[in-house]
Parts: structure tokens; C-alpha cells; sequence
């Protein structure tokens, strides 16, 4: 009898669902274009929708915005992607964020090239765009981008790598094994770019020599800027090329990697090379100061979570967010108007210096 | 009590697998009505429902395939690979070889074929089981797809992207609405209508017993009621969106497989497989034939939600279709399929990729994170079988059970099925 009742109820829940939704009209949606210059409400939704959280810099991102928009007195909504269905997620999530009318929608992005229909329906809805970090490629809809000069983290890292070998032994020939970010992050590129510059006429001259010949970025890319992917190829390196050779130096494009690069060597019990890294990640800053990894990038996540959201408040207001750099990036459809920070290399001298003002790495360099 | 019966019989059918459907039916509505409170209205939403169709709609065409292959008693874990594999190879051929976007898309559905040729091939003739087949598969397809796009993201040509992230054109005059989403919902109702009473007149002509006038006509208010609620939600969003081309596809897909699963010897050929494929093969069933046919159809379906999934990403990249498989099997089981094969239907897969989808998308739009998202997805999986087995060991909806109620002094010369077709049996009243 109970499941009569039931039945009778679900029938009743769709004839009020049908009757009392009916005749809404059509204008919804539309009234973004016309006012958009003029801000909006400071209390509107901002969404910021980033990555899985496989690094914990997304992580302290997220918490960093949450905390920023909130005193700021947006609203704010921060999602991660899933750890296994990324983009699905990540386009499902910035979908609800323009259904939920977000005012800026805040984008970094899991794979730069596969979010322009979501871009493009928020744009319309009327919310402005920022790729963080990342920058969104083949879309005309992105507004601004913010991010640290990638290009010269990457210079920074093969200068390091340079100095920290000559540091260590006076004279070369220097062997050294290059890898790059996920071959889906177009930061990725930039970065190996940026190194290249410093190490290729280096390479040219011979004091440096990539001793498994594996200097492609398609050789050298881990996909997903995976550690167990790091680690497996580093493994087989070894085997491969440093039977008897020694290993000098490792270019990592970021802490992660470069950990899973140390850890490897270390199970192969072999001395511990120059690594290059990038990040500040505790566990790398850590090993910083232990005198393993050799160096990191410090791109401050907080002065980056600050500028975007100032940003945000410039949009609110109405006026245009400072910009200084609005030729370089071209993302395929337009020139992204950007933002861009300077990054600071970190080894273990300059430590205690570069980390004084973070609450969470500066006790670890004391 | 005679019309409670009679609805209870006659609303949503009567048989015990349609009964576990209406469940499902019930939890999808009560999950809308719950998410439409908690959201403030924003579920129900125009913009929302199409975001919604948009964004499962592969997953749904992925899971009318698993449905078959899961009610022959297979499982199917290449789907995810296969589809990007697919992208991977029609963006390319697109963008390097300038194929047509129309092209590309029957070029797209051949490498489907011929995959599901590959692997129907092992699981038919071979007779490897379909889980190591589609297990190989999967690596197999992944690392096809990393080969050919070095893990590239590529990009694919505005007019391919009609078929993920299309919509109808706005044409005619200007009613406020979307007139061709109009114009298919009216031809909803219709059909709707017209199904109703070409049932009645069949029921007539065979002597049946007809059913009462005033169910029939309740049937087709709630029906035709939810279609026109649902017309004018998708007619209604912003202009240049209307119903999406992608769930338009979807509706198409289910129509056709249903029927084709119910109606014709061919599709109860799958269920007798699953049921008993000894009997079936015994009863002249070509065994090798369906299990070769569903393995094939599941990688052309596969392939073609690859298709639509690139098309809405705008590119095909390296990470599409990871954990799609998994997706589809679930919404297969939470719709009521049976895991050891031969019960099951495309509406309940539907109803219960729908259930998972709406759940997603609510509690997206509450602002809960992903992470929080999969364990609940998890969790309702779980107890979405776990009620049904329960609900079999208590006689309740009892798949066991209806299978011995022929059996009983109660229903006289029980009927043997002749074809042994038919394992989704309880054609015979439910008795209290």
C-alpha cells in the first residue's frame, strides 16, 4: 500500500513541477551585454574554478581567494576539478558558476584549449573572464590574464642549474637530463623555452652535455606533471645512460618532479645532482635547506591571489584592471591584455631572505 | 483499493522491472525538487537544464551502449579510451588532412566500427572474456591516443563543434521562444498521444482487457504535462539557445535503441544471451552474432560520444574520456540493470544516468566540491543496488520471485516462454 501512496505523490511532484514553471519568458540571460561597463554590486558571486589539487599551490589558491574575495565582500565560490575527469569537471563547474550569474569567473585552467565554450557562454551571460596562471588559448572571450613571467622562470632555472654545477665542481663537462611540465599546460613549453636559452649555448660549447641525447620537449614532457612519471623516467635513464657516468644536473621544471627526481636517484644510490625546481613547496623547501634539492622558484602565490582579486575590484568598480603587458600574449583568437609578476629564484643561501614574509615556509629556513 | 490497483498496474505498467524504473523515476523527481529548493530555483532554470543535457549527454549516448552489453553479460571498460582516440584521430584528420566536418564525423564512426569490429571479434569468435578484451582495449586506445596526439591539445573546426555545443536556429516568427524546440516538443505530445491510443487499439483488437479510460487519460496529461513544461523551459533560455543538438542526437539514440530493444527479435536476442545464453543458443539464438553485434555497436556509440565531447571542448585533448566507462556502468546499474546480464532497459539507464547527473550538477551549483561530489556519488551507487537486492530477499519487486510466479497453483499451465527470450518475464498480473 506504501508504495502506492509513493506513486501517487511522484505523480502529483511532476503535475505541480508542469503547472506552476510555466510561462516564463525568454529574456533572461541577455540583460549582461547592454551594462557592462558600468561594474557591478560589490557583493556579486566571483567564481574561481581551478585544478585538481595535485600541487599545493592550487590548494593554498584556492583557500587564499575564498579568504580574499570574502573580505573584499564578494561572494565567492572556489571549485578544484576532480582528480580523474578534470576538464569534464571543470567545464561542468564553470558552467554553474555563470548559471549561478558570477560577475568574474576566475579560470585555471586543467587544459588551456578545451574550455572556449564555457568562456564563450560566461562572456555572454555577461561576466568578464581572467585566466589565472594559465592562459586560455584559442578563445576570443578571455578579458585579462594574470601570471608570473614563465618565461623567465625558466631562465632562472637553467641559470641555477649553471651556477650550482660550477659551484660544485669547478670544471665541466657538466652531464645533465632535461624535463619538462605536462605536454597539456602551455606554461610547460614556456618554461623549457626559458631554460633552453641559458643551457643551449652551453650545450653548443659542450661544458654541458645531455648526456641520454633526450633533448626534445616531447621526450622530455611528464605528462600531467605526474612525481610517478617523473620518477619512471628518471629510473630508466639511469639504467640506461649512468651505469658508469656521472650525473651532474637535473633541469625540473617544479618541485614535484624535481622530488621525484632526488628520490630516484637516491634509490639508484647515486650522489644526489644539481635539481633544479620551481614552486617553494614545503617539502622542497625542506630539502632546500637539507642541501638536496638545489633550487626553487618562489612565484609567491599570495602577491598573485592579490593582484588577480585586485583585479576583481578594479572590474567591480567599473574601471580597467591595471595591465602591463598587452602584446606578448596571443592566445590563437586575440591578445590577451596582462598582468605580469616577476618570479625570484631560491637556494638554500638566500632562503631565510626570500621566505621572511610566509608564514608557512619561513620557520622551515631557520 | 480497485484504483490504486489499476494505477498501480496500468500508470507505469505493471511488471516488475518497470516498477524498479518508477523508483528510479521517483528518486530522479525527488532529486530535482530537492536541488530546485536548495538552489534557490536555479535547477530548473532554462539555462541550467540546457547546461545540463549539454554536458551528459555523451555519458547518456555512452550508456545506452553499456546497457546492451551489460544485459548480454558483458562489461565494457574501453569505452573512455576508445572515444579519445576517436577525437584525437577526427581532430587530426580534420585539421591536417582539411576534411569536411561532415567527413570527419563518418570518419569518426568507421574507427568506431572498426574498434568494435576488433574487439567484438576477440569477445565473439575467440571467446576471451569481454572484461580482459575491453581491459586491453583501454590501454590499448589510451596509448593509441597519446601516440597519435603526443598528448597535444587540437583544436577541431567551428562547424563540427554544432554537434556538442550546437543549437537549433531560431527561425520563423518571433514567439518568444525558441520555435523549433517548440515544434519538437509538439511533436512529442503528439507521439505521446497517438502511442497511447494506438495501445488502446491494440488492447482492443487482441481482447485485452482495456484499461480504464481514466488512466489512460491521466497517463497522457502527466506525460504530455511534463514534455510542455520541459518545451518551454528549453524554448525559453537565452535567444540562440534552444534544445542542444547533442541531446536532440541523445533523444534520437534512445527512441531508435529502444524500440529496437523491445520490438524486435533482434534486441530480445541480447536479452536471451544475457539471461541464459546455453538456452538461447539452444533455441536458435546466433550467439556469436549478438555478442559480436553489441561489443561493435558499444565502440560506434563510444566513438560517437568521443565526438560530441570534442566538439563541446572545442578540442581534443589528452585527458578526454578518463573515467567515462565508469560513468556509464553506473548509470546502467543505478537504472536498474542486473549485473549477472538479461535485465534491463535504456529508459532506466536513462533515468539513472540522469539521477547521477542531476545530482552533480546540484550540488555544483550549492558550491560543494568535487571531492565532497564523488563520495556521494559513490555513496548512492551503493545504496541505489543496495535497495534493490534488499528489496529481493523481501519479496518486494522481486526479480527472483516473478521468475517462480508462473510457477504457481495460482496461475495456471505456466507459460514456458517458447523462445526462451524472455527473461524479463511477470507479464501476468502482479498479485498484492
Amino acid at each position: 500500500m506504501r508504495k502506492f501512496i509513493g506513486k501517487t505523490v511522484a505523480v502529483g511532484a511532476i503535475a505541480m513541477l508542469a503547472l506552476t514553471a510555466c510561462g516564463s519568458g525568454r529574456d533572461e540571460g541577455t540583460s549582461g551585454s547592454g551594462s557592462e561597463a558600468k561594474g557591478f554590486p560589490a557583493s556579486s558571486l566571483i567564481g574561481v574554478a581551478l585544478p585538481a589539487k595535485t600541487s599545493e599551490n592550487w590548494v593554498l589558491a584556492g583557500d587564499l581567494f575564498t579568504n580574499g574575495l570574502k573580505e573584499a565582500g564578494f561572494q565567492a565560490d572556489v571549485q578544484y576539478a576532480g582528480a580523474s575527469t578534470t576538464v569534464a569537471d571543470q567545464q561542468a563547474q564553470i558552467t554553474a558558476m555563470v548559471t549561478k550569474g558570477a560577475k568574474v569567473i576566475v579560470i585555471g585552467a586543467t587544459d588551456a584549449a578545451q574550455l572556449s565554450t564555457q568562456v564563450a557562454a560566461a562572456h555572454q551571460a555577461g561576466a568578464k573572464v581572467i585566466a589565472y596562471d594559465r592562459l586560455i588559448v584559442n578563445s576570443p572571450d578571455v578579458d585579462y590574464y594574470v601570471a608570473f613571467d614563465n618565461f623567465k622562470v625558466g631562465q632562472l632555472q637553467g641559470q641555477a642549474l649553471l651556477d650550482g654545477m660550477k659551484a660544485k665542481k669547478p670544471n665541466g663537462p657538466y652531464n645533465i637530463e632535461l624535463f619538462s611540465g605536462s605536454p597539456d599546460d602551455n606554461n610547460s613549453k614556456v618554461f623549457f623555452d626559458g631554460a633552453m636559452s641559458v643551457l643551449q649555448p652551453e650545450i653548443d660549447k659542450g661544458t654541458v652535455v645531455v648526456a641520454s641525447g633526450q633533448k626534445d620537449i616531447k621526450q622530455t614532457a611528464i605528462q600531467g606533471w605526474k612525481a610517478e612519471g617523473a620518477q619512471a623516467r628518471m629510473d630508466q635513464l639511469l639504467t640506461s645512460t649512468y651505469g658508469s657516468k656521472e650525473l651532474d644536473g637535473v633541469l625540473s621544471p617544479n618541485d614535484t618532479l624535481a622530488r621525484a627526481i632526488i628520490t630516484s636517484v637516491k634509490g639508484a644510490g647515486k650522489p644526489v645532482p644539481v635539481v633544479s625546481g620551481q614552486d617553494s613547496e614545503v617539502e622542497s623547501v625542506k630539502s632546500i635547506v637539507a642541501g638536496e634539492q638545489y633550487m626553487t622558484i618562489n612565484k609567491d602565490t599570495r602577491t598573485l591571489v592579490k593582484q588577480t582579486i585586485e583585479m576583481v575590484k578594479a572590474l567591480q568598480a567599473g574601471n580597467t584592471p591595471q595591465v602591463n603587458d598587452t602584446k606578448t600574449y596571443n592566445n590563437g583568437s586575440k591578445v590577451v591584455d596582462t598582468f605580469l609578476l616577476p618570479p625570484v629564484a631560491v637556494t638554500k643561501a638566500n632562503a631565510a631572505e626570500a621566505y621572511a614574509n610566509d608564514p608557512k615556509l619561513a620557520p622551515l629556513t631557520k | 483499493m480497485s484504483r490504486v490497483k489499476d494505477l498501480q498496474k496500468n500508470l507505469f505498467g505493471g511488471t516488475t522491472s518497470n516498477a524498479r524504473q518508477f523508483g528510479m523515476i521517483f528518486t530522479l523527481v525527488a532529486i530535482v525538487v530537492l536541488f530546485q529548493i536548495l538552489t534557490d530555483g536555479l535547477t530548473l532554470r532554462s539555462d541550467n537544464l540546457i547546461a545540463l543535457f549539454q554536458q551528459n549527454s555523451y555519458i547518456l549516448i555512452l550508456a545506452i551502449g553499456m546497457l546492451m552489453v551489460i544485459v548480454a553479460g558483458h562489461i565494457d571498460l574501453s569505452v573512455g579510451s576508445i572515444a579519445a582516440f576517436t577525437g584525437i584521430l577526427v581532430a587530426k584528420a580534420m585539421a591536417e588532412w582539411n576534411l569536411p566536418w561532415p567527413v570527419g564525423i563518418l570518419f569518426g564512426l568507421a574507427i568506431g566500427a572498426v574498434i568494435g569490429a576488433w574487439q567484438g571479434f576477440w569477445v565473439a569468435y575467440i571467446g576471451v572474456p569481454a572484461f580482459i578484451v575491453t581491459l586491453a582495449g583501454m590501454l590499448l586506445f589510451r596509448g593509441g591516443n597519446q601516440f597519435i596526439g603526443n598528448a597535444n591539445t587540437i583544436p577541431v573546426p567551428e562547424g563540427f563543434r554544432v554537434i556538442g555545443s550546437g543549437f537549433l536556429p531560431e527561425t520563423g516568427p518571433n514567439t518568444g521562444y525558441n520555435n523549433l524546440t517548440l515544434l519538437l516538443g509538439l511533436a512529442g505530445c503528439i507521439a505521446v498521444v497517438w502511442r497511447e491510443l494506438q495501445a488502446r487499439r491494440t488492447r482492443k483488437e487482441m481482447n485485452a482487457e482495456p484499461i480504464p479510460m481514466w488512466i489512460s487519460i491521466l497517463r497522457m496529461a502527466v506525460m504530455v504535462g511534463v514534455l510542455i513544461f520541459v518545451t518551454l523551459r528549453f524554448a525559453s533560455g537565452r535567444v540562440g539557445t534552444s534544445f542542444p543538438v547533442s541531446g536532440i542526437i541523445l533523444v534520437a539514440l534512445v527512441l531508435v535503441y529502444s524500440f529496437y530493444t523491445r520490438n524486435t527479435a533482434g534486441g530480445r536476442h541480447i536479452y536471451a544471451v544475457g539471461g541464459n545464453s546455453r538456452a538461447a543458443e539452444l533455441s536458435g539464438v546466433k550467439l556469436k552474432r549478438v555478442n559480436f553485434f553489441v561489443m561493435m555497436n558499444m565502440s560506434v556509440l563510444a566513438a560517437l560520444a568521443g565526438m560530441i565531447f570534442v566538439a563541446r571542448s572545442a578540442a581534443s585533448g589528452p585527458q578526454d574520456g578518463n573515467g567515462w566507462e565508469l560513468d556509464a556502468i553506473a548509470a546502467v546499474f543505478i537504472g536498474g540493470a542486473a549485473v549477472a546480464g538479461g535485465i534491463g532497459t535504456i529508459s532506466g539507464s536513462i533515468v539513472g544516468g540522469l539521477v547521477m547527473a542531476v545530482l552533480n550538477n546540484g550540488l555544483q551549483l550549492m558550491g560543494v566540491g568535487t571531492d565532497r561530489v564523488q563520495i556521494i556519488k559513490g555513496l548512492v551507487l551503493l545504496l541505489a543496488v543496495a535497495i534493490d537486492v534488499y528489496n529481493k530477499s523481501q519479496g518486494r519487486f522481486s526479480i527472483i520471485g516473478s521468475l517462480t510466479r508462473p510457477f504457481r497453483r495460482d496461475t495456471p499451465a505456466a507459460p514456458t516462454p517458447s523462445s526462451g527470450a524472455e527473461r524479463e518475464p511477470a507479464k501476468t498480473t502482479v498479485a498484492g
